[in-house]
């Protein structure tokens, strides 16, 4: 029983850290713009698929895509932010229903290019197993993808402490005019945090394949988690973010575990508006990028 | 130096100032006095660009800066301290302060200037690491200014730096603003301390209804003239 718990928890630790990386370039784009993106998760998708096609029609290990898959899924990302911000009024409430439109224009393409098959990759190595001391199990490519997660995060907040591009994006997340009163371009931060939501939405896409299957209905699913965990994050918090993730993975880890794996995302949204009752500001609320 | 001609602006549809014009020198300290309402930090935020004016120009060193955005004309040196607290609420006073570093021009003095600020306001050192929403009044106006020095202004726009500040507090930004004014910084100065603003100013405008009731230069201005004009209009 002890060691079922354990398992579990360590489970959802691992995709805690999958989620996380899913979920923080939704949060980072929130903070600047005050826009969600509704298409993010396609974002991570089309990385996915783009690692796919490496690994299926160039016959190499899906990780080397990372270089095209960037600079597809960013150029996405940046053709996204002109479209949006080419809205003229509402921009908060409007550029749902753009990003939402393009979710689907991409979910469509995605299924006319790769039809509505179920990919996974078919490197061997991703899948063999490795134990942690001795009771703790998971494949290679879930603890990557932990690993992957949360360097990613520690590194995109030592990004936002210590360089001036970052340091702009955490300006114009607090307080708009008194960054552009710092000699801040607002409109340079939010590209820089479309171009950055776009690598780290990369880096999700491919660990995501090397983990799990694809098809092209679940970039839908994906925007939806990470639009919950930044929301329980409190809108923008980083930290928060990584929080939320870890709750949310562990949650579902524990649910599949003890009652069905069917039940978990209907815990994992039980549990979001417990939070949203007791803190209504998400758990780092009140807090922009931090 | 900085000049604002036939300037009109407001929010929305309402019009705060109307055809207005003011002169400020180069290497001078320009002070705008006025009541409340007046119109006067409406007039540094259109001159800053934060507001767009509804017809008028803002000449920089002879030349229109209305099509340069806000973060354009920082990069020309021209600064404003905002009145209030327009900081960083959720970063630490640290932080509020690098983000002053920003500029181009300031970036590799920014730890110079750092430590400076910090001697000028020790209680800003002693509370680095405080998220600045939770300062006091007179310590987010002390942040304010800090950050402000922290750009290397050269045309340097102050809105009511006193507001909060005790007596000797006061007496101390009036001494940095006065050894600004001696390396020759154009300053433009709004304050109600009438007093302390008089002492340091070349020229005075007195504001008032959003029109320059008074433009004098400083040694013709008697303090309690000017306070009768100020109070007989109010
Ligand atoms: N954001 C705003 N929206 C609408 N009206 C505003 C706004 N800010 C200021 N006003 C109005 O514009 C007028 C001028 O305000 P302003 O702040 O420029 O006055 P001021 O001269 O700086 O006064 P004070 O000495 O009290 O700071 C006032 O009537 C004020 O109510
Ligand atoms: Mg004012």
């Amino acid at each position: 029983m002890l060691e079922l718990t354990l398992q579990a928890i360590y489970t959802g630790l691992l995709s805690g850290g999958f989620y996380a990386l899913v979920a923080v370039g939704l949060a980072l784009i929130f903070g600047t713009m005050k826009v969600i993106n509704l298409a993010h998760g396609e974002l991570v998708l089309l990385a996915a698929y783009v690692a796919y096609a490496t690994e299926s029609k160039l016959g190499l290990n899906p990780l080397l895509a990372l270089p095209i898959a960037m600079a597809v899924v960013v150029s996405a990302a940046l053709l996204t932010y002109f479209l949006t911000n080419h809205i003229k009024k509402d921009r908060e409430l409007n550029s749902l229903i753009l990003t939402f439109g393009l979710g689907i224009i991409l979910t469509n393409s995605l299924l006319m290019v790769f039809s509505a098959n179920i990919y996974s990759t078919s490197t061997e190595w991703f899948f063999e197993g490795v134990v942690i001391g001795d009771t703790l199990f998971s494949m290679r490519s879930e603890l990557l993808a932990f690993v992957v997660g949360v360097l990613s995060l520690g590194g995109l907040y030592w990004w936002l402490n210590h360089t001036w591009h970052g340091r702009a994006i955490r300006a114009v997340s607090s307080n708009l005019d008194a960054a552009k009163l710092m000699g801040m371009n607002p409109k340079q931060a939010e590209m820089w945090s479309w171009g950055v939501a776009g690598i780290l939405a990369t880096l999700a896409g491919c660990m995501l394949y090397t983990t799990s299957v694809i098809h092209p209905p679940i970039g839908h699913g994906l925007t939806i988690k990470a639009f919950i965990i930044t929301v329980l994050a409190g809108m923008g918090s980083i930290p928060g973010v990584l929080v939320g993730a870890f709750l949310i993975a562990i949650i579902e880890s524990l649910t599949a575990t003890f009652f069905q794996s069917s039940l978990s995302e209907l815990a994992s949204m039980g549990i979001f508006l417990v939070v949203l009752i007791v803190l209504p500001s998400g758990l780092f609320g009140n807090k922009r990028i931090h | 130096m900085l000049e604002v001609m036939n300037l009109s602006a407001g929010y929305g549809a309402m019009e705060v100032f109307w055809d207005l014009s003011l002169k400020f020198e180069g290497g001078k300290t320009t002070t705008i006095v006025g009541p409340n309402g007046a119109g006067k930090s409406t007039l540094l935020k259109t001159i800053m660009g934060l507001i767009t004016p509804m017809s008028g120009d803002v000449l920089l060193r002879n030349e229109s800066c209305l099509n340069a955005e806000t973060w354009q004309r920082i990069n020309e040196g021209l600064v404003l301290i905002p009145e209030g607290r327009l900081l960083f609420g959720d970063l630490s006073v640290e932080e509020n302060l690098i983000m002053g570093a920003y500029p181009k021009n300031s970036r590799k003095s920014l730890e110079n200037n750092k430590e400076n600020v910090f001697n000028l306001f020790p209680r800003l050192k002693e509370r680095r690491n405080q998220i600045s929403s939770t300062l006091s009044g007179g310590e987010a106006q002390m942040l304010a200014i800090g950050r402000g020095l922290m750009e290397e202004p050269k045309i340097c726009l102050i809105d009511e730096p006193s507001l909060g500040l005790s007596p000797v507090m006061t007496h101390e930004i009036f001494s940095i603003f006065r050894e600004l004014k001696e390396d020759k910084l154009t300053i433009v100065l709004v304050e109600q301390n009438t007093n302390q603003a008089l002492k340091i100013a070349d020229h005075v405008y007195l504001m008032q209804a959003g029109r320059v009731a008074l433009s004098e230069k400083r040694e013709n201005i008697d303090l309690k003239k000017l306070e009768d004009f100020y109070f007989a209009r109010n």
